[in-house]
């Protein structure tokens, strides 16, 4: 028997008994239904998590602090260029770089202009690996990275608002350039200098004593970042080479009479490591609080919220596969009734020499088809709920977290991050529509195998009864 | 061991043919709680390439049984049923499905048409299981539809036809594979008189035309008439195996009765038949019955 007759007879059988087909589609209509509408809530307060973790930070971020430089047991421990090259070599580590930030307030002060008139108390001073910038994810807003080998000339990379950290010394009011007081186009207002033309830009490194010897550095700006929420540095802050801050740092303790360890002077208390998956992030933050550090990632927040996120998927999946049981069930029942109803005409069948592997064929395919018209109708009516739960959940509760529909008591406050905007409380992405496609279709074979091989095993004899 | 048998080939002419069917020491019981029947007690029996063999018997003399045998429907207690090569009783599903694909073609009592397929979709059927295409099949079902005399109904569903005409879709069905075997199982049990007559003409006529086998099994002795060879049963034994002396022209004898159990040998009875079916024959619809049968052993 040709499959082509094999599928017309199915549809022909399934079709002669229009409501009963019907009913039991639309049994597993409901069923995909449930299992796709649960399973997308769980989808989309997953999402929505995700998307608030990363508004927080990078996910593939790991921060190593060691600002005792002692491990927990008391012994030294310091977080020095050979460290960080020592967790550079690990497996799925894409770039170390330290994060040196030194108190520099009232240390080092940055004049620009004639005769040092704008001024700028460097607050945030961010020492790295000129090279590694980059690679970290940071993004230019105009100019270039710091260059790997300098000479003397201190090169700075300003965060995007740091030129308007600048004070005219000349003025007492309206000293200052606000960058929100923007211009009629919308532009933002011009800073009194620009960092990367103003030839005249000088570190000065200060003393604490009054009328003191102050040291002057030449510096020059070489480009300006885009700002970063996850890095408030990018703001006001200023990047220059680690080497070059460490010995600014050792000009200024010499110039003030400071007596700094050797301990001290190589340690860069934070450092920022950057994986090249977040699939690793675990097992390298892992490696490296083997080393004694304090770390730190997206992934301590992530992973208790994911594993109550996959819990309650599977809770609602399970509520809606509770209802797909039932509609097998129903199949079954369908079929065995279909069976019951047809002995006769398997049994002629039979005996017009058709082949019991086409019979069980047959009645396979028509479970199957109740279960893949059941799903693919099912996936459809999915689709139309989703949209309106996410219509319906926005407009409720003006795009909170989708966490909160489902009382996960933990995206109450995250959520908050989140603001208003395109949270979906229920996403169908499209391996759960195909996955209940062929779930249905396979629920479908599984609880018609049985009625089938009862057909299968119906005696040709029974055609030949007369009544 | 070969057991008793009831009566052995009379004619010496039957040796020169074919043997398509043969039964060995063939013996069925059913066992129904403690009790057990014996539904066939030991049959032996030859059947021919071309020949129209009638089985002849009342209720309970075991000629369905032997049917749903000879057609691998039932599985005998002892003994064996040769087809060509194929000893039927030992083959599989799978390997009857084959043969009756193949060689075998079925007349039921009640019809037994799918109600939910035309006419010609019914007689498409056994070619389907085939794996036949559709184009094809249709061809050969609309000829064989034309053959039985229902080339105008073909689209007609079994619910709109008619008692004789379902059974004319039967027989279209049965003989659409060209099979060499037909088995009837009362093929006319459900239909009046004339309807009988005009069924039973088509399916002999099919069987001469093409020269196949025909075993009909029937309670009705005037339907026995039709056929080359008579095989009486009664209680599961063969009593008389003869060769039908009018098989020139097939007549249906109104209100002919069945023999009755022990009460005279059936071979009897069926001359009794034979006879006034003679007497009521037209002669110039009379035909040398030697020369039809031989005419179908030669090819």
């Amino acid at each position: 028997m040709k499959i082509s007759d094999q599928i017309i007879m199915c549809l022909q059988n399934l079709f002669r008994r229009k409501v009963r087909t019907a009913l039991t589609v639309f049994g597993v209509i409901i069923g995909t239904c449930a299992i796709v509408v649960m399973v997308s809530l769980g989808v989309g307060m997953q999402a929505s998590q995700d998307a608030m973790l990363a508004e927080m930070g990078d996910l593939t971020m790991i921060t190593i602090n060691n600002y005792s430089g002692r491990k927990e047991n008391g012994d030294k421990l310091i977080l020095d260029d050979a460290a960080l090259h020592q967790i550079q070599q690990m497996k799925h580590v894409d770039v170390v770089t330290p994060f040196y930030e030194p108190n520099t307030w009232r240390a080092f002060t940055l004049y620009g202009g004639n005769g040092k008139r704008y001024k700028s108390e460097l607050y945030t001073v961010v020492g790295v690996y000129p090279e590694a910038l980059e690679k970290m994810g940071f993004k230019l807003n105009k100019g270039a990275f710091l260059s790997e080998n300098q000479g003397d000339t201190i090169e700075i990379l300003g965060g995007y608002y740091f030129p308007y950290d600048f004070q005219d010394t000349r003025k007492k009011r309206n000293n200052t350039v606000y960058y929100w007081n923007t211009k009629e186009d919308g532009s933002m207002p011009d800073p009194f200098i620009d960092i990367m033309k103003e030839n005249k830009l000088v570190l000065q490194i200060n003393n604490a004593k009054e009328n003191g010897k102050t040291i002057d550095m030449k510096v020059k700006g070489v480009g300006i970042l885009e700002y970063d929420s996850q890095n408030y540095q990018t703001g006001y802050g200023i990047f220059v080479s680690v080497k070059q801050l460490k010995a600014l740092e050792e000009k200024y303790n010499k110039l003030n009479n400071i007596k700094a360890s050797e301990d001290e002077k190589s340690n860069y208390t934070t450092a920022k490591v950057k994986v090249t998956d977040m699939k690793y992030v675990e097992e390298v933050q892992a490696a490296i609080d083997e080393m004694g550090y304090d770390t730190y990632s997206m992934e301590n927040i992530r992973k208790p919220m994911q594993e109550q996120a996959r819990k309650q998927q599977m809770t609602l999946g399970g509520l809606g596969a509770i209802s797909l049981f039932v509609a097998a069930l129903s199949i079954t029942n369908t079929m065995v009734m279909s069976i019951y109803e047809r002995t006769r005409e398997i049994g002629v069948m039979k005996v017009l020499g058709c082949m019991v592997g086409n019979i069980r064929s047959v009645f396979l395919m028509e479970a199957g088809v109740i279960g893949f018209m059941g799903g693919v109708i099912g996936i459809i009516f999915s689709y139309i709920i989703s949209y309106i739960i996410n219509l319906v959940g926005n407009g409720l509760t003006g795009g909170f977290s989708g966490g909160m529909s489902m009382g996960g008591g933990v995206y109450m406050d995250m959520g908050m991050g989140m603001g208003g905007g395109m949270a979906q409380t229920s996403i169908i992405p499209w391996w759960l529509a195909l996955g209940a496609l062929v779930f249905a279709t396979l629920i479908g074979l599984i609880s018609g195998y049985s009625p089938a091989n009862r057909a299968v095993k119906i005696s040709a004899l029974e055609a030949i009864k007369n009544e | 061991m070969p057991c008793k048998t009831g009566l052995n080939a009379p004619l010496g002419r039957r040796e020169n043919l074919e043997t398509i069917i043969k039964v060995e020491n063939l013996r069925k019981v059913y066992k129904i709680g403690t009790e057990k029947v014996i539904a066939l007690g030991c049959v032996n029996l030859e059947i021919h390439k071309g020949e129209i063999c009638c089985i002849l018997g009342t209720s309970g003399s075991g000629k369905s049984t032997l049917l749903n045998m000879l057609a691998g429907l039932e599985k005998p207690t002892k003994g064996h049923i040769y087809i060509g090569k194929h000893d039927i009783p030992k083959l599989n599903e799978k390997q009857l499905a084959k043969l009756r694909q193949k060689q075998i073609g079925v007349v039921f009592q009640s019809y037994n048409l799918l109600p939910a397929l035309t006419a010609q979709e019914n007689v498409g059927l056994p070619l389907m299981f085939r794996g036949v295409s559709k184009a094809k099949r249709n061809k050969a079902a609309k000829e064989m539809l034309v053959h039985v005399g229902l080339g105008k109904r073909m689209k007609h569903k079994p619910t709109q036809m008619s008692g004789g005409q379902q059974q004319r879709v039967g027989i279209a069905r049965a003989f659409v594979c060209k099979p060499q075997i037909v088995f009837a199982d009362e093929p006319t049990g459900n239909l009046d008189t004339k309807t009988t007559k005009e069924v039973m003409d088509i399916m002999v006529g099919i069987c001469r035309q093409y020269q196949m086998t025909l075993v009909l099994v029937t309670h009705d002795p005037s339907i026995a008439q039709y056929a080359d060879r008579i095989v009486t049963l009664i209680d599961g034994a063969i009593v008389s195996d003869v060769e039908n002396q009018s098989i020139a022209e097939p007549v249906y004898q109104e209100g002919a009765k069945a023999p009755a159990e022990g009460e005279q040998p059936a071979g009897e009875a069926q001359r009794e038949a034979v006879d006034s079916a003679e007497q009521e024959s037209k002669p110039e619809e009379n035909q040398n019955p030697d020369t039809e049968h031989n005419g179908g052993v030669e090819e």
